[in-house]
């Protein structure tokens, strides 16, 4: 276990902005905090770096207690959304910063910036200024300064959302590249599912400081713990439509589908992807009329009206059908996620 | 047209700036005949470098410099080393409340106070505690006045300067204070500039305490040592020019030397972005 967190809890005058929040992470492991925007995971983030301190909880990396320790004796690395780069100094100066407070020799520290930023391709840029560098240039200078001195855990707070959308998708896998390569454990905290579900290992969902869900994407993505993680995590949202289970069925209006679950409220969960679909009428399907689509180039969604009740599916890229068209569908049982609707939890 | 008028214009108001020092400047290179030529002689005079002898050489002026630059240097850089930490402690720690916002409006507030309303208990203070007549009593006072000015505006810098890359430079090995004095001071030098010299020229001008608790020759500045030259008998206006000159140059230099960062730091937090 490379780093291991528990129990922590953190407020903030009244607020509790972290709550009861337990997670570990293996050697070599890239785990992602995801969540809204005030969900706590900055704050868990900085707890983990020292830059705050937790009111309960401890934080243990390779085994040895950090939990209070100032934020230079933990060996740890941290990437912030704002880059963070000393404006005053040179790039090579700053990617050689962290050798150069720990005494280094200057010949030592200056080949190892060179060949820091050799991997990293800002070789050309090392007597530039940070000012005079573009977000993504910038990026990689924060990142070559965090990984110079092969610290325990690298921290990254957002680091990609300051980046155009393009640019962004060429760090992400350059990020993910690097960590494999560097197979260091690695927090990086985002709000955005996507960059959530292509880098990590393990996600970390967290809503109101508390922790909702701490597996793999995949898990995540078709085993979501609550009705929260299933309607966060995707890129078009799972439909949830809330209806009763009665005598081995599902039933919500224009929809009928197999549920084990005893009598009580529950939601049903089914991704757009997996809800079948047709133009024409087809035995086991229900029927529905088209209430809108939209094409999304690769795709289509389909959002369909079956009685008072609207499920969204998902057809080809050329795909059109007019409002008001009849359409039928099927939910397979085996897609189908239920959840308590007064808990809601997965049952 | 119109940048002939701007520069017009321009011209005017440079004009109106500095005809007072040029005549000041000419008068202490005058001889006493045509200080006083009527009409005035605004260039075709035979300089004459006695009146810098006078103040300079037999007289007390070289006492006074020296005081004024004891005092100035003194008392800015005490007021920088009391005040910078205290504006850093405003800037960034965690405060209960809104308490810092009203720390910082009670220090400011101190600015407020009419300096003369102090004059009277600090004589009495001050001749209590032997400091009348003295360059520490005065350094004491300078300091005191400018510590509002400086929590004040080193407060304002220190929340410009990112708080990000004062966390990325204790990740990456730094002290609280090693990222204080080696990114966040670096990164905030302009103001500090700025701020050190607003001080220099304040206390090197300060008039009204100086005249009040220092009145001995060994303990006076150039301000109050240049009007003690208006006597009972005679006004030294060669001599009073010529110590004037030489008060003038110092500030100037320091202005030139630190105008980019001057600028640049009053400006600082005038534009977000």
């Amino acid at each position: 276990m490379a780093l291991e967190i528990r129990e922590i809890t953190k407020h903030f005058a009244a607020r509790t902005a972290v709550d009861r929040v337990s997670l570990q992470a293996d050697s070599g492991e890239f785990v992602v905090l995801l969540g809204p925007s005030g969900c706590g995971k900055s704050t868990l983030l900085r707890m983990i770096a020292g830059l705050e301190t937790p009111d309960t909880g401890s934080i243990l990396l390779d085994g040895r207690e950090i939990t209070r320790l100032d934020p230079r004796d933990r060996d740890i690395a941290m990437v912030f959304q704002s880059y963070a780069l000393y404006p005053h100094m040179t790039i090579a100066a700053n990617i050689g910063y962290p050798l150069r407070v720990r005494k280094r020799p200057p010949p030592e520290i200056a080949g190892e910036v060179e060949q820091v930023a050799r991997r990293l391709g800002l070789s050309p840029l090392l007597n530039n200024k940070p000012g005079q560098l573009s977000g993504g240039e910038r990026q990689r200078v924060a990142l070559a300064r965090a990984i110079i001195r092969r610290p325990k855990a690298f921290l990254m707070d957002e680091p990609l959302s300051n980046l155009d959308a393009r640019l962004r998708l060429d760090m992400r896998a350059e990020l993910k590249h690097l960590q494999h390569e560097l197979s260091t454990v690695t927090v990086y905290v985002t709000h955005d599912q996507s960059e959530a579900m292509t880098l990590a290992h393990r996600i970390a969902v967290m809503r109101d400081g508390k922790l909702q869900q701490f597996d793999t994407p995949a898990r995540v993505y078709h085993r979501p713990a609550n009705l929260f993680v299933a309607g966060f995590v995707g890129g078009s949202p799972m439909n949830l439509i809330p209806g009763r289970a009665e005598a081995g069925e599902f039933a919500a209006p224009g929809i009928r589908v197999p549920c084990a679950a005893p009598a009580q409220d529950v939601t049903l969960g089914v991704r757009p992807e997996h809800v079948l679909f047709s133009a024409g009428a087809q035995p086991g399907y229900s029927a529905a009329s088209v209430w809108l689509t939209e094409d999304l180039g690769s795709e289509t969604l389909v959002r369909l009206k079956a009685d008072s009740t609207m499920i969204t599916c998902r057809a080809p890229g050329d795909f059109e059908l007019a409002p008001g068209s009849p359409a039928w569908f099927q939910i397979p049982a085996s897609r189908t996620l239920f959840f308590d609707s007064h808990t809601t939890q997965l049952l | 047209m119109i940048p002939f008028l701007r520069y017009s214009a321009a011209s005017l108001a440079l004009l109106w700036a500095l005809a007072p020092v040029y005549w000041l400047a000419t008068i202490s290179l005058k001889t006493e005949a045509d200080q006083f030529a009527h009409p005035p002689r605004w260039i075709g005079f035979s300089p004459t470098l006695t009146h810098y002898a006078e103040a300079f050489g037999g007289g007390s002026f070289g006492v006074y410099f020296l005081n004024s630059v004891w005092v100035a240097a003194a008392s800015t850089i005490l007021a920088l080393a009391l005040g910078v930490p205290a504006a850093y402690a405003l800037a960034r720690f965690r405060w209960p409340a809104d308490s810092a916002e009203r720390i910082g409006f009670w220090v400011l507030s101190n600015r407020m106070l009419p300096p003369i309303v102090t004059i009277v208990p600090l004589f009495l203070m001050f001749q209590k505690a032997a400091l009348v007549n003295s360059l520490s009593g005065l350094i004491l006072v300078y300091t005191a006045f400018h510590l509002p000015f400086v929590i004040w505006m080193m407060r304002g810098f220190f929340q410009e300067v990112p708080v990000e890359i004062e966390e990325a430079a204790m990740l990456d090995g730094e002290s609280r204070m090693g990222a204080l004095l080696r990114i966040v001071l670096p990164v905030a030098a302009p103001g500090l500039a700025a701020t050190a010299v607003f001080c220099l020229i304040v206390s090197w001008n300060e008039f009204l305490f100086a005249l009040i608790l220092s009145q001995t020759e060994s303990a006076m500045t150039m301000p109050v040592g240049i009007a003690s030259r208006v006597t009972q008998y005679e006004i030294k206006w060669g001599a009073m020019s010529a110590a004037g000159v030489a008060a003038t140059l110092p500030v100037l230099l320091f202005a030139i030397l630190a105008q980019r960062y001057f600028v640049r730091g009053l400006s600082l937090g005038a534009v977000k972005g």
